[in-house]
């Protein structure tokens, strides 16, 4: 993309109203590094937020609270009790890019490939945007279109905030892919909770072998009350078609990402499982 | 609010600079513009390494950055580290390996590594790993350059006292 100006607000609200003021002319930047890739023959001005102090992680009651410019590499090297963000950041592209690439930059405009939405999905992840003050949205209403659509207006991504696991929470996060750098071929997260050795709550979600993240509630469901084992996994695992059309790769036919998706699937499950039973407060 | 300039001002391999720039010129374009030919132009995409430079203590690729990203920053660039008379250990380290063959991706190779022994204690395999994914080489197989990578990073462990140089100014 070209670049014909650069500009550096001084606050969210400065950078709201320019980029109000410039529409379709104006393009945020915060790692920018997707920008380059992106086609346009018309000169457009980067409005800079990484001077806004958008760069921060902090735990704030029930929930970890990631600023919008903060890198990948951050999140990756972020430790906590009840923190598991950061196993898919480190599995995102190479060390350089994630010390510039943003979490913000990763979910406003979402890629098939991207491996945040699936996360924030399975997580229940909450967005705060700014339009002149700040509000939240749930990650399904935030995923359940091109994001890019809520900030057309001027409107910046400030915050995403992951929740706190509680006791009995668990997490698991797979993504496949050819090498270490290559884009994912699938993402699965799993969010589960465990009451009295059952699955008392489950959020399943996919990514990069379909057109765009979304949660797989076919899955969700047969997973409901019952005991978390590689059975019941590879049961709820076999009805992700219901949910998701499985895409042919490069080199991969449709029935082979089916198949990937699938033991995908039950490595996430087993995963959370296996981090939530460990978790007893 | 700062807007249309078109200058950058950055500290350069421990000097503050200012350059003339344009808003979509790239941060290797300046520098290899401005002399800095050691850091090298591979893919121009972020895939290869050979762009690394270090910005604020990380390893970035300078070919997918704007100049005017680098504004107040701190950039060192292989010419930062050691010299022919005086190399850095890990530049002693790769060329007792036999790690340097066409040598295009080892500028790439050697901010990478110093990114990760200066900004890491205890390294161990999987964060080395993880500091090096971002640089290719198509001559070594990768053997060499890791076996002079970890006896660096062993003797410095070994000698905590010394810091490894930090070079020369081009």
């Amino acid at each position: 993309m070209k670049l014909c100006e650069f500009i550096r607000p001084e606050s969210l609200a400065q950078a709201r109203a320019v980029l109000r003021k410039l529409g379709p002319k104006g393009l945020p930047l915060a790692g920018g590094t997707a920008l380059h890739f992106m086609p346009g023959k018309v000169p457009v001005t980067a409005v800079d937020l990484t001077g806004l102090g958008l760069s921060y992680i902090r735990h704030k009651g029930a929930f970890f609270e990631i600023g919008a410019a903060t890198p990948l590499s951050d999140i990756q090297r972020h430790r906590g009790p009840r923190w598991a963000m950061h196993e898919i950041c480190r599995r995102i592209s190479t060390h350089q890019i994630r010390n510039v690439s943003t979490i913000g930059g990763n979910i406003c405009r979402v890629f098939p490939w991207a491996d945040l939405p699936v996360v924030l999905l399975a997580m229940n992840a909450r967005l705060v945007i700014y339009s002149g003050k700040l509000k939240e949205m749930g990650a399904d209403e935030y995923f359940s279109s091109q994001p890019a659509r809520l900030f057309r207006g001027g409107d910046l991504l400030a915050a995403v905030k992951i929740p706190v696991l509680k006791a009995h929470h668990g997490f698991g996060s797979v993504k496949a892919a050819r090498n270490a750098a290559a884009f994912s071929m699938v993402t699965i997260a799993a969010l589960l909770e465990l009451k009295d050795g059952r699955i008392a709550a489950a959020r399943v979600a996919a990514g990069s072998a379909i057109p765009f993240p979304k949660r797989l509630p076919s899955v969700e469901a047969a997973l409901m009350g019952k005991e978390p084992s590689a059975e019941v996994f590879r049961a709820a695992a076999s009805l992700a078609g219901n949910d998701a059309k499985w895409c042919k790769q490069e080199g991969m036919s449709a029935e082979y990402v089916a198949n990937l998706a699938e033991v995908s699937i039950v490595d996430a499950l087993e995963r959370a499982a296996e981090f939530a039973r460990g978790r007893t407060e | 609010m700062k807007t249309a300039v078109n200058t950058v001002s950055f500290t350069l391999n421990g000097e503050k600079k200012t350059f003339s720039t344009r808003p979509d010129e790239k941060l290797l374009d300046l520098l290899r513009r401005e002399g800095y030919k050691g850091t090298k132009y591979g893919c121009g995409q972020g895939t290869c390494g050979a762009c690394t430079v270090i910005m604020d203590g990380r390893a970035v690729y300078a070919c997918l950055l704007y100049a005017m990203q680098a504004e107040g920053r701190k950039v060192r660039t292989i010419e930062s580290m050691g010299t022919h008379d005086k190399p850095a250990p890990i530049q002693q380290e790769l060329v007792a390996a036999g790690a340097v063959q066409c040598g295009y991706c080892i500028p790439g190779i050697i901010m990478s590594a110093t990114a990760l022994m200066e900004a890491e204690k205890d390294i161990t395999d999987e964060v080395a790993r993880e500091y090096m994914d971002g640089n290719l080489c198509r001559c070594t197989g990768y053997e060499k350059i890791w076996v002079a990578l970890r006896k660096t990073i062993d003797r410095a462990a070994a000698e905590p006292a010394k810091k490894a140089p930090k070079g020369g100014k081009k």
